[in-house]
């Protein structure tokens, strides 16, 4: 099994390099990444922040439009060009195909995500300004969080559209970046019902903003092992829900 | 294969409905087909368009579930995963990642169909050689032409060297020549004890290298049997031409003598059993119509075909014409 996992997702990833929007997104985020040096320079204040500030949002909104903009065609165009139809004819399980193509695209993203970072990284070397711990927490993190948003595309993905799917998957980002405030808000507005809908929504929805140490990192404020490894067992167990559900509508498909 | 032995494709009462849109309403496009496949033959599953050619062979490579009815292979439920090892299969229109070379396909497909990593090299360059593609192996696919992309197509359904291939519309959109090599890659693959399934539309192809061959219309199995008996055996026939025959005669003598009816400009031409020829004759004349010919009919793979395809249209629209009364 492990073997036929691996080599879809290895494809998954070959495709992903040869593809041209992967490269143009990546290179906008290189692009943005350095640019954060000039517009630091343009503050008086803070330069140092803002430059971490700029080229943090810069990792984490790139890669995650990739992780979205790959994500919601994983399974969609394989069945729309038919190639799904010799792949599975093989001694491969539908449930095998989906998690490599998962694998896959995570592997490609993570890998992504580590060039940006050393461009990042090398960008503070210049500014001589330290990595610490934040950075790396952060980094950790956002790898789990693309994690979660490369599942919930899978999917829409295994599905609806692309068009739908890039909706869908965008909307759950969104709102799983609010959901702690909402439960907030819920919480502090003392109806019952809105306390309890809010606090369905924050169970049901990912909590995205729990991956997010970004101000930790460029404040260097310090991180705690939990802020750490609590997000990353619940980013792993959430993923893992998500997958299962997308397997599950994918093995009932009809592949007309 | 000996006569006891069990067949190697085996569809028993299979019944498919499509839900088309979001309705409640289901289209059945497959009513309860049966039929099996033996050992070593070439099998032709031949239709025409919309017959539900290509929904049977997606049924039984496990991309479409049936509604109803069983169907496995080499005595596996087609559900079921891990006997596709012995199984290969080249969809009708083909496509592969483009972005990858020929090359590189095979070795994906022989990976995922478990080719052990010390034959592999060594079997992808047998299969690219094996279909002419040694030279293009290194090449996109991208820059494939369709006749070189159906052979790639060939090559990874047969890359794990499966006991049983199924090929969708092997021939579809190629010239002559590409349909020749195709034809002759097929017969190859008999020769070697393989058992091949295929879908066509293409009757001069099957009548060339089928063994047996199943005719669907309309999602219902309208012969099964081997070829050579289909073109050299079964009951003669001959086709009357008769002008000035009264229309209910007409009807009274396509029911009466099981004949197939056509009307040609003013003239009428019946298929109708040989032995049934005189009394035919003999009830046209009696009802004042007058004999313009009577030719012996040697019966076709497209006769069939084409004779089953007409009885199906009259069956629906007897039955439309009874739905509106």
């Amino acid at each position: 099994m492990i073997s036929r996992v691996f080599t879809i997702a290895w494809n998954t990833g070959r495709e992903a390099v040869r593809s041209k929007l992967l490269y143009t997104l990546f290179f906008f985020a290189l692009v943005l990444i350095c640019a954060s040096m000039i517009l630091a320079n343009i503050s008086y204040v803070e330069r140092n922040r803002i430059l971490q500030d700029i080229g943090l949002a810069s990792i984490r909104f790139f890669s995650v439009a990739i992780a979205i903009f790959v994500g919601v065609g994983l399974i969609h165009k394989e069945v729309e060009r038919r190639t799904v139809y010799t792949i599975l004819s093989k001694p491969l399980s539908r449930g095998e195909f989906l998690l490599g193509k998962y694998v896959g695209l995570v592997g490609t993203l993570w890998l992504q995500a580590g060039i940006m970072i050393a461009v990042f990284a090398g960008v503070l070397l210049l500014r001589e300004i330290p990595l610490e711990a934040g950075h790396a927490a952060a980094f950790s993190l956002l790898a789990v969080e693309l994690a979660v948003v490369v599942a919930i595309a899978t999917l829409f993905s295994a599905f609806t559209t692309p068009m739908l799917a890039s909706l869908f998957a965008g909307g759950v980002w969104i709102a799983g970046n609010l959901t702690r405030n909402l439960r907030d808000m819920g919480a502090d507005s003392g109806i019952e019902v809105v306390q309890q809908a809010t606090a369905l929504l924050h169970r049901v929805l990912p909590d995205l903003a729990s991956f997010n140490l970004s101000i930790e990192a460029a404040h260097g404020l310090p991180v705690a092992a939990s802020d750490v490894w609590l997000p990353t067992l619940y980013g792993a167990a959430y993923a893992a829900i998500v997958l299962v559900g997308a397997v599950s509508v994918f093995e009932r498909r009809d592949f007309k | 294969m000996s006569a006891g032995a069990p067949p190697i494709v085996r569809i028993q009462g299979i019944v498919k409905d499509f839900r088309p849109g979001l309705g409640l309403r289901r289209r059945r496009v497959l009513h309860g087909i049966s039929f099996s496949v033996r050992e070593g033959e070439i099998f032709g599953f031949v239709g025409p368009n919309g017959a539900g050619k290509t929904t049977t062979l997606k049924i039984l490579m496990g991309l479409i579930r049936p509604t109803s009815g069983a169907a496995s292979i080499l005595g596996h439920d087609v559900g079921e995963t891990s006997f596709r090892r012995h199984v290969g299969f080249l969809p009708e229109n083909p496509y592969f990642y483009d972005f990858l070379t020929g090359r590189e396909i095979l070795r994906f497909y022989a990976r995922l169909s478990g080719v052990p990593r010390a034959r592999l090299r060594a079997r992808v360059d047998e299969l690219l050689a094996w279909v002419g593609l040694t030279r293009a192996a290194d090449a996109r696919l991208r820059t494939y032409s369709k006749g070189m992309l159906q052979r790639i197509g060939i090559a990874q359904a047969l890359v794990h060297d499966p006991s049983v291939v199924f090929l969708d519309e092997p021939m579809s959109g190629l010239d002559p020549i590409g349909r020749k090599e195709v034809r002759d890659l097929i017969l190859r693959l008999r020769s070697e004890g393989k058992t091949v399934f295929m879908n066509t539309h293409i009757l001069s192809d099957v009548e060339m290298v089928c063994d047996r061959v199943a005719i669907i219309v309309s999602g219902r199995i309208r012969f099964e049997g081997a070829t050579h008996e289909f073109l050299a055996g079964g009951e003669p026939e001959a086709d009357v031409v008769l002008a000035g025959l009264p229309p209910e005669t007409a009807a009274s003598l396509e029911e009466d003598f099981r004949a197939r009816l056509r009307g040609v400009a003013e003239r009428i031409e019946l298929r109708v059993a040989e032995k049934l020829v005189n009394p035919l004759l003999r009830a046209a004349i009696t009802a004042g119509a007058e004999v313009v010919s009577v030719t012996p009919h040697r019966m076709s793979l497209e006769s069939i075909f084409l004779s089953a395809v007409e009885e199906d249209r009259a069956r629906r629209n007897r039955a439309g014409g009874e739905e509106r009364t």
